[in-house]
């Protein structure tokens, strides 16, 4: 059962304790080999998911090789096709398969950890959630949806050419705002397991 | 740029006329046409004017705010649609910053027979000069809209927009060319980085942006890239240099983020656009592809297959008749001004009139400028076009 909260309770208080709770939340599901699994299958099958959205992960020229620009720290964090949109700075192909290493995917790695956390902490609550100390709410699951929407998010109007749809002033506008919304979501996600967490079944 | 492949370590390169006051709109008192050259296998163009005939004006450190001091520009400004100041509210992002689309300023080339890298049927946009002969393909344009080149001694820019489906070159002095992050009508807005003052790309012409508020209304020189397959191309052009797939920057070239020309697929074969056109009409598919000319005295349009399979096609560009032809070797076409109405047949590939034969990049014609251009993005920026399908 989650704390109650006290008269005596400020608002810091009550966030440390949320910080707290979540950092332990967090760390729930490297203690069972079935929960970790689901985490680093979740986080790299997102990390993939993402990445081909965003175009970085696609059929390529069918070579073999590496590819490094001449300034690859200084170019890193150089804007590309939008917000949030960073210019590849290396290239690796191998047979049909290219990959563009970019700040995106740093940025997609970051996201998909978090879907992973989400997710495995909704498998611990719908299979142990009495052992594990967590209620049976978790969100996770749900977070994740505009989490997978925002792998195109850094696509800016070129996913619409996959939907037909005309880019207009506001859908541009929601489209970028959807990697920034779905990280809040995500955090929000832990946040709200993590109140849930009783210390004392842990 | 430096590349590991399993071959080992390889070293690659580092990326690298006339003021006119006043707005130029089609209704606007011409002056003579922009060169001629049309073909995109004949020597450069030569202005209407002689203002720029002897190159590029030297550029000084100064940064400088009049095109016509930077650029080689044309004698007459071609026709636009709305005033330059209506243009330019027009203008909306694209969603990459400026430069966000990286243009290709320290171009590297290989020889037809190191190119592995393209099919057949893929789309290449060739350029002949003098000894030079010059392809730049597609799925490498597609990355960078823009490749800042020398051809036979002039700095031209190569310039494509996937949006629009044109490729047109512009000689460009001593400066370059890169992507604004704008479009007008779908089309590349770009900047020059001499006085940084938008070109909407078909249009050529210069128009006030927020980095040059206040330009003169000029026309770039232009000269004719051909639209082709590396098939075609490679076919009449064995020694030609081709834009290697090194070009400074990692890009994937064997991805076209809007689809496929061969087969034609996605963006360049459905009937959307990705922003607003500026104008609407219904009379033909959004994507067919017509071959159009425009001069000061207005713009003409002939669709592409229309004339390829018809051999010739009459027509008129304001008050002059003029006379599209096909070119089997490149599945192309030329526009040419016919004001005395001759007529030639088309005979093995090539064309009889007046007891001769011609090769249809040859007749004894005025030739005008024409290039491929999706029709939406004809018909948006030349709303009195004359057509003809």
């Amino acid at each position: 059962m989650p704390e109650t909260t006290t008269g005596r309770d400020t608002p810091l208080a009550r966030l440390r304790r949320s910080v707290d709770r979540t950092r332990t939340a967090a760390r729930l599901p490297f203690k069972r080999r079935d929960a970790a699994a689901v985490f680093a299958g979740v986080t790299v099958g997102y990390l993939l998911v993402y990445l081909f959205a965003l175009g970085h992960l696609a059929p390529g020229l069918g070579r073999v090789g590496v590819t490094v620009v001449a300034d690859p720290v200084g170019t890193l964090l150089r804007p590309a096709l939008g917000p949030l949109s960073f210019t590849p700075v290396a290239r690796a192909t191998l047979g049909p398969v290219t990959y563009l290493f970019s700040f995106n995917t740093v940025i997609g790695l970051g996201v998909a950890g978090l879907v992973g956390l989400n997710l495995s902490l909704s498998y611990l609550a719908w299979t142990q959630p009495t052992s594990c100390g967590i209620g049976g709410s978790s969100t996770g699951a749900l977070a994740a949806l505009p989490a997978l929407l925002s792998g195109s998010a850094c696509c800016g109007p070129v996913v619409l050419v996959a939907v037909g749809i005309q880019a207009s002033s506001a859908l541009l506008t929601a489209v970028q705002l959807l990697l920034p919304a779905a990280v809040v979501l995500l955090l929000g996600s832990l946040v709200f397991v993590g109140r849930q967490v009783d210390p004392a079944a842990v | 740029m430096t590349a590991f492949t399993r071959r080992g370590f390889l070293a690659a390169t580092a990326v690298g006329a006339a003021g006119l006051s006043g707005c130029t709109t089609s209704g606007s008192e011409s002056s003579d046409p922009p060169a001629d050259d049309d073909s995109g296998t004949g020597p450069p163009a030569s202005p209407a004017g002689s203002e720029a005939a002897d190159g590029a004006p030297t550029r000084t450190d100064a940064p400088a705010s009049d095109p016509t001091e930077a650029l080689p520009t044309a004698g007459g400004a071609l026709p636009l649609p709305m005033t330059p100041a209506a243009l330019r509210a027009e203008a909306r992002s694209g969603g990459p910053s400026k430069d966000g689309i990286p243009s290709i300023d320290d171009p590297s080339f290989v020889a037809a027979d190191r190119v592995d890298f393209l099919e057949g049927g893929d789309p290449v946009f060739g350029v002949a000069r003098g000894d030079t002969a010059k392809a730049y393909p597609q799925n490498i344009l597609v990355h960078h809209e823009i490749c800042n080149d020398t051809v036979d001694g002039t700095p031209v820019a190569v310039t494509y927009c996937p949006l629009t489906g044109t490729v047109q070159g512009f000689e460009r002095g001593d400066t370059t060319f890169g992507v604004s992050g704008r479009l007008i009508n779908n089309n590349l807005v770009m900047y020059d980085r001499a006085t940084e003052t938008w070109w909407p790309q078909i249009l050529a012409t210069s128009i006030p942006g927020p980095w040059n508020e206040d330009p003169p209304t000029v026309s770039l020189r232009e000269f004719r890239l051909v639209w082709t397959t590396w098939e075609e191309w490679r076919h009449e052009h064995p020694g030609t240099e081709v834009l290697s797939t090194d070009t400074g920057h990692v890009r994937n070239y064997g991805r076209d983020p809007y689809g496929s020309y061969n087969p034609r697929e996605g963006y360049y074969r459905d009937g959307t656009t990705l922003y607003p056109r500026l104008a609407t009409d219904d009379s033909h598919h959004p994507k067919t592809v017509f071959v159009g000319a425009r001069t000061p005295e207005g713009a003409v349009a002939f669709e592409k297959r229309a004339v390829t399979d018809a051999g010739t096609m009459d027509g008129r560009l304001g008050d002059t008749p003029v006379l599209a032809v096909a070119d089997p070797r490149y599945t192309t076409a030329y526009v040419y001004l016919n004001p005395e109405a001759r007529s030639f047949e088309y005979e093995d590939g090539r064309l009889r009139g007046d007891g001769e034969r011609f090769a249809p990049d040859d007749l004894p014609l005025r030739r005008v400028r024409a290039f491929d251009a999706m029709w939406f993005a004809w018909r948006g920026y030349y709303p009195d076009t004359e057509v003809y399908a």
